[in-house]
């Protein structure tokens, strides 16, 4: 490192002429300007502490993240472990047979043979609807289920006594079994015809359901 | 000032010695610990710095055309324990029951995890005490999420929980013959297995470094290797009218004490399995609880029978397409064929009679089809039923399929030169079967069968989608005659009765074959019922081939026409097939 700082004085002069007159080097103003300065150590050493400091601090920070990161994962994991059990039992709960078995324990049985059509686009019903017999078969044909589900086990069947009194069902205003199939028929038309000028006007209302027939009953 | 100089040069070159020594010294151990000993320091500072631990990637999910989850990957827990620290130092454990830390002896923590896991005391016991050295033992495996909540709870701390992935079929035994299951490794059978390149999945790995409480460092993740999900196989067929399905055939294998059944419904115009049904089946969540191996699969596929009857359809349609027969052509019945070799009988006797090739059909005459097959040559009829998809897989390529092999028509004998236009001395599968109802149903154009509807890859990409190439079998002037003699067999057959549905034009024909004897010394007593048909004949829109395997009860096709009216209900209800709105185009039967 070369400096313009005078380190070492000059070497005497090996003459001694009048030892009272001392010479000295003044400092040219440059040189005294490029004089160290204790204010910049004092900023540099500072800035380093501060530098040091703030590294700690984010070491803290980023490792107490960590703790809330590794907390949150934990959650997050057991979260998505209970939602993945939750749709399990949803999907077994939803099973055809599941479905099939509540529907015959709160006296559902299976439609006629032949159901009838509704067409949308014309109002007209296809075909004949027949109620269903008073001694029908159960939802499953009255033989239970046999398309085994080992999921089920023993799953709760619902409580028939809640809503098998049919005189319970027409005063709740739905449309009892016996007997009914025609009458719904006559309204759900009804219902259409009423309906019908809206689908008209505009012209596309009802296009979307034209396609498909809906089964009314039987 | 000489001796000066030369003391300093001395100690210049003792320090520079020195240096060099040093410097040595650490080369020679950063070349030891760097190259000489990398590998064992490397694997030896491996598990203090850094844990490896698997990812599970998720085997893709089957469903149905709804979209209705016919297999799911789900998460199952094996509890484990470590045996060798289940020996408490001071007599007790320190173990939580209902968030209290409480005191327990091994014994009482033993009996806890039996409560919790359902296992029972003495296997947890005998299983921690069979290697008391041991870092591992198990103590339940294939946990529930509940039974691994409560196990954790419990805080004890030899005990840990380990994922196992597994496999549901959330409906049971609805589409166990095609989904199949999966075994301890992997696919076992059916799709599963068949499809494995798209629902299979990859686990991957990957390392962290941990704190010493087993905090992972940010940023010291490396995946080492990447999971790949497996993709969505989405199937032709509808769940629910796949259970409807098999609840009925299943009921007509009960009551007919039958060996088995099928049902297969397919969508004429497009070739797609709306249900494909076996009886007896399996259900996937229960593997062993069926009760042969050939229950794991599906038999419409892979078991070839003597189809019988229903093969009469198809030699009508290609004598007519080859300009042979009409639906009105005439043909004297004798009571009895003789044919060199041997004689061709009818089901019932009868004198000398005139049918039409609809009353040869109606009347399901093996006398009178053979009479009408002379007009065209067998090479030729093999042909066309090669065509109609006899002898070859369907194009769904099911595991195990069978493609029921023909022998050349070359070296038929002349009693199985006739036979095969009614259906015996030539095998196929309750899926070809359906094939030859799909392609007249469609005007005479075969479409591939098809039972994967695609596959969705995690990214999005859809793989595996169905050929949608048909191939022209017969006119569709053939196909559609062949159909108004079908609707004549319902409304003037001996079947009539059992196969009319009020208000639509049912085609079907029925088939009563004998089923050959496995010593090859002629046909028993046995018989395979099945009846073949489309709805509706004037727009046909599906076909329905319902089959039954040496009934005990009843031997004729009657046994499986009220299963096929069921279906054929159930088609309409689903499906919501409209009412014909022509009348059956009545031909003569007699002249």
């Amino acid at each position: 490192m070369s400096t313009n700082l005078a380190i070492t004085l000059p070497a005497r002069s090996p003459r001694r002429e009048e030892p009272q007159r001392r010479i000295e080097i003044v400092s040219t103003r440059s040189q005294r300007r490029a004089r160290p300065k204790p204010l910049y150590a004092i900023i540099v050493v500072s800035g380093l502490f501060a530098v040091f400091i703030i590294q700690l601090l984010l070491s803290i920070v980023v490792s107490d993240g960590a703790y809330s990161i590794s907390k949150l994962q934990q959650q997050q994991a057991d979260l998505t472990r209970s939602a993945q059990d939750l749709t399990e039992q949803v999907d077994v709960l939803g099973s055809t047979q599941n479905l099939a078995t509540q529907a015959e324990s709160l006296g559902m049985v299976l439609s006629s043979t032949t159901p009838a059509f509704l067409d949308l686009a014309t109002g007209e019903v296809v075909g004949k609807s027949k109620p269903a017999e008073g001694d029908a078969a159960g939802a499953m044909g009255g033989d239970g289920s046999l398309v085994p589900n080992s999921l089920l086990g023993g799953e709760e069947t619902a409580d028939p006594t809640a809503t098998v009194d049919p005189a319970a069902g027409a005063s709740d205003g739905l449309t009892p079994v016996e007997g009914g199939g025609d009458a719904a028929v006559e309204n759900a038309t009804g219902g259409i015809e009423t309906g019908a000028p809206a689908g008209d006007a505009t012209g596309s209302g009802v296009a979307s359901t034209n396609t498909l027939p809906t089964p009314i009953t039987g | 000032m000489v001796q000066d100089s030369r003391r300093s040069r001395r100690r210049i070159v003792l320090a520079v010695l020195t240096l060099l020594a040093l410097v040595s010294v650490f080369v020679v151990r950063l070349v030891d610990i760097q190259v000489v000993r990398a590998d064992a320091l490397n694997a030896e500072s491996k598990d203090r710095r850094s844990i490896a631990v698997t990812t599970y990637g998720a085997r893709g999910d089957i469903v149905d055309t709804n979209g209705v989850v016919l297999a799911d990957s789900v998460e199952r827990y094996d509890i484990t324990a470590s045996p060798r620290n289940s020996v408490p130092k001071g007599g007790f454990f320190w173990i939580k029951v209902d968030g209290e830390r409480v005191k327990a002896t091994r014994d009482e923590v033993i009996q806890k995890l039996a409560d919790v896991t359902g296992e029972s005391f003495t296997d947890i016991k005998a299983s921690l005490d069979k290697d008391p050295e041991s870092d591992f033992a198990y103590v339940s495996k294939k946990a529930t999420l509940d039974v691994r909540t409560a196990v954790r709870a419990l805080g004890i701390p030899w005990v840990t929980t380990q994922t196992h992935p597994d496999r549901a079929y959330p409906l049971g035994s609805v589409a166990g013959n095609l989904v199949g299951f999966m075994g301890a490794d992997g696919p076992q059978a059916g799709l599963e297995l068949s499809a494995n390149s798209c629902v299979g999945s990859t686990n991957g790995t990957e390392t962290f470094e941990r704190s010493a409480d087993f905090v992972r460092l940010p940023g010291s993740t490396v995946t080492t290797k990447p999971v790949v999900n497996g993709g969505t196989l989405k199937l032709t067929i509808d769940s629910d009218f796949q259970w409807a399905v098999q609840q009925e055939i299943a009921d007509a294998v009960q009551k007919y004490q039958a060996e088995w059944g099928t049902a297969i419904v397919v969508r004429v115009s497009d070739g797609h399995i709306m249900a494909a049904a076996d009886a007896p089946t399996v259900d996937p969540n229960d593997v062993n609880a069926a009760g042969s191996i050939y229950d794991l699969g599906s038999r419409l596929f892979s078991t070839p029978y003597e189809p019988g009857s229903t093969f009469k359809t198809m030699t009508a349609a290609m004598l007519i397409d080859a300009g042979k027969i009409t639906p009105t052509t005439h043909v004297t019945a004798p009571s009895v064929l003789n044919v060199n070799g041997g004689s061709i009988r009818d089901v019932f006797s009868h004198g000398t009679a005139q049918w039409t090739t609809t009353g040869v059909l109606s009347n399901s005459s093996n006398i009178g089809m053979s009479i009408l097959s002379e007009k065209l040559s067998a090479e030729k009829r093999q042909a066309y039923m090669k065509k109609f998809g006899v002898g070859e897989k369907t194009a769904v390529k099911f595991g195990g399929e069978s493609s029921a092999p023909m022998s050349d028509a070359k070296n038929w004998d002349p009693i199985t030169e006739k036979a095969v236009s009614f259906g015996q001395g030539v095998l196929a599968t309750g899926a070809q079967v359906a094939g030859i109802y799909q392609t007249l149903g469609n005007g005479g154009v075969r479409m591939p069968l098809t039972l994967v509807e695609g596959c969705e890859m995690p990214d999005g990409t859809i793989t595996d989608l169905p050929s949608t190439d048909g191939e022209r079998v017969v006119s569709e002037k053939a196909a559609s005659e062949t159909v108004d003699m079908l609707e004549n067999v319902v409304t003037q057959g001996p079947l009539s009765s059992k196969l009319t549905i009020p208000g639509y034009n049912i085609a079907a024909k029925s088939g009563t074959a004998q089923v050959a004897l496995p010593d090859g010394s002629g046909y028993g007593n046995d018989r395979v019922v099945s009846v073949a048909g489309l709805i509706s004949g004037d727009n046909p829109q599906y076909a329905v081939v319902v089959t039954l395997v040496k009934p005990k009860i009843d031997k004729t096709s009657g046994a499986a026409a009220p299963t096929f009216t069921k279906i054929m209900s159930q088609i309409i209800k689903t499906f919501r097939v409209t009412p014909s709105t022509s009348a059956v185009p009545t031909i003569p039967i007699i002249w």
